[in-house]
């Protein structure tokens, strides 16, 4: 009968969909840790930044380059923290929108699979009847 | 339990929180707490080594050089001389290093050592509330294992609308009602019962109040009954009042086409309903107040005199059921002075709820006036204004309509047979004027005034 093949058909059809909807669920969990790592890094460089803010201004600030001291200027270090920061706070907004797009998809995925797991088992019971 | 039977549901708590669930979810917040508890410890250990360096940091600079042994790979030391004993090269993060002085990195340390602080605090507040959260899901955990029960019961009192609890059927629902009125009450919803309540209420009051011996039968069969006919006579009631009304309005408003077989009774009865309803002042706020209203209005009068007005209403209603199909309406007080088989029938039909409410207020008088005038567009001849969820015997009552009597006798459908006649000049009244009107009274009038629930049960 058409039944069975409709049923595998259907089957197919919900294993796609899962598939669709775990890598969507990866990707959605590697977006909460690269976001986590940049949340970190954003406080460590805010706490760097005040702390530059307190020295005077003849101190000698080094940057740890590799295996290499060097020694920056002060303006120059304030500069490049704060440029760091700006750049990591767009970044946690792109991977924010990013994120909400994921869950987005992965919602209606999640719908999807459920309607098709449905019309399954509203044919086995039909067959099931039959 | 009884208790649920009458009037309160008794609710096992296992029920409402299922015992393997909370204990997991008890478990869960014990995992999540000792996580918290790990960080907490390291965060403890990074203040006990930032004050450990502190205090180093003070002390070097007491020497102008001091002889260490120095670390050399991983596995050997030599010896050797730490000098230059107040510089420090702080790591601040990020890779970048500072100068500074004893005294600054000593102050730098510090300031770390409160940031550390900070975040521990939070910490422990989280703990806390996740202790807490833990404690109940252990205590109610343990309850429902016990067999602990919620039980409830309806404060029938106050909230007559209160809807259903999503713990379960309506609990305002007594057996007794619902046995009666089965038709109805498939579409009342806690309204009634509240009403048909009240109707028992107030009946028993007017009974005590207005009649002697014979109602004391009368009362306790009504006693019997009221509950089953309380619902369809607060219905009746309702049904009545909108015909009532539209009637009047239909007069005022020229729409007397349908209304022109019954025009001079219902004139007559509106007529006195606006007596009634003047009485009660305030404004209507809706059909419901209005019944109340007029309910109350005849709850303050004295009992005669609301049994004459109930008689006038109720032949009132009468007409106005015949019209009338649905009122949206209100819970009416009506109904218990009104009575009447006939009305109550009608309002069986047309749903017209009336209770009697304790005391509503003028109110409830002119609130009926209110609810009939605003259902005064009588679409088709029996059209009433909508009633309130009550008109299951709409139809009914529109192909009743043109004939103006619902038939107090009895509707095989209705629970109530006949007219119910409150009082027994009222009925008697009231079944003239019924049998002038209609050909209902088959139930009518007894030789003796009988209760109107007994005029129902014929």
């Amino acid at each position: 009968m058409a039944s069975p093949a409709a049923l595998r058909e259907l089957q197919r059809e919900l294993e796609t969909k899962a598939d669709d909807l775990n890598k969507i669920q990866k990707d959605i969990s590697k977006n909460h840790q690269v976001r986590k790592k940049y949340t970190i890094q954003l406080g460590e460089n805010e706490l760097v930044l005040k702390e530059l803010d307190l020295l005077s201004e003849d101190a000698n600030v080094y940057k740890l380059i590799g295996p290499v001291l060097v020694k920056q200027d002060l303006a120059e270090a304030n500069a490049n923290v704060r440029k760091r920061i700006e750049y990591m706070s767009a970044e946690l907004k792109r991977l924010d929108t990013t994120l909400q797009d994921l869950e987005d998809k992965q919602n209606s995925k999640r719908d999807a699979v459920l309607k098709v797991q449905q019309r399954i088992q509203s044919l086995q019971a039909g067959k099931a009847k039959a | 339990m009884e208790e649920a039977a009458k009037k309160g549901r008794v609710t096992p708590l296992a029920s409402l929180f299922p015992v393997e669930e909370a204990q997991k979810a008890v478990r869960r917040v014990h995992e999540t707490l000792s996580e918290k508890e790990s960080e907490l410890d390291r965060f403890r250990g990074f203040i006990s080594d930032n004050t450990n360096l502190i205090n180093l940091v003070q002390k070097l600079p007491e020497g102008l050089h001091h002889n260490i042994m120095v670390p050399f790979g991983k596995a050997a030391f030599f010896p050797g001389r730490l000098i230059h004993t107040n510089e420090f090269l702080v790591l601040l993060g990020e890779g970048y290093h500072v100068e500074r002085t004893s005294k600054q990195t000593v102050e730098i340390l510090k300031r770390r050592g409160k940031a550390l602080q900070s975040q521990v605090e939070s910490l422990k507040a989280t703990m806390q509330d996740l202790k807490a959260e833990a404690s109940f899901f252990g205590i109610t955990a343990s309850e429902a294992a016990e067999g602990l029960v919620e039980i409830r019961e309806d404060y029938v009192e106050e909230n007559f609308t209160e809807r259903e609890s999503q713990s379960g059927p309506p609990k305002e629902h007594p057996p007794s009602f619902s046995e009666a009125d089965k038709v109805k009450v498939a579409v009342e919803d806690e309204e009634y019962s509240c009403m048909v309540s009240r109707l028992d209420e107030l009946e028993k009051a007017e009974y005590e109040a207005g009649y002697g011996n014979e109602t004391h039968e009368d009362i306790e069969n009504v006693a019997v009954s009221d509950e089953e006919y309380a619902r369809m006579m607060s219905r009746l009631d309702e049904l009545e009042k909108e015909e009532l009304e539209a009637e009047f309005v239909n007069e005022r408003d020229e729409d007397n086409a349908k209304l022109a077989v019954n025009d001079e009774k219902y004139a007559h009865m509106i007529a006195r309903l606006d007596e009634i309803e003047k009485e009660p002042e305030t404004e209507c706020g809706n059909e419901r107040d209005e019944d109340e209203k007029i309910k109350a209005d005849f709850d303050q009068s004295s009992d005669q005199i609301s049994l004459d007005k109930i008689n006038r209403f109720s032949e009132s209603r009468k007409l106005l059921e015949q019209t009338k199909d649905k009122k949206s309406a209100t819970e009416e007080t009506l109904d218990k002075r009104d009575t009447q088989k006939d009305l109550t029938d009608r309002l069986n039909c047309t749903g017209l709820t009336v209770q009697s409410r304790p005391k509503e207020e003028m109110s409830h008088g002119k609130g009926l006036v209110h609810g009939i005038m605003k259902s005064t567009p009588l679409e088709k001849a029996l059209v009433l204004p909508e009633v309130k969820e009550n008109v299951q015997a709409a139809s009914s009552l529109r192909s009743e309509a043109p004939l103006q009597d619902s038939k107090p006798g009895f509707d095989s459908r209705k629970a109530f047979t006949g007219s119910i006649i409150e009082r027994a000049h009222n009925m008697q009244t009231s079944s003239s004027q019924q049998a002038a009107t209609s050909s209902q009274s088959t139930v009518t009038q007894p030789s003796k005034p009988v209760s109107r629930f007994k005029m129902q049960r014929r």
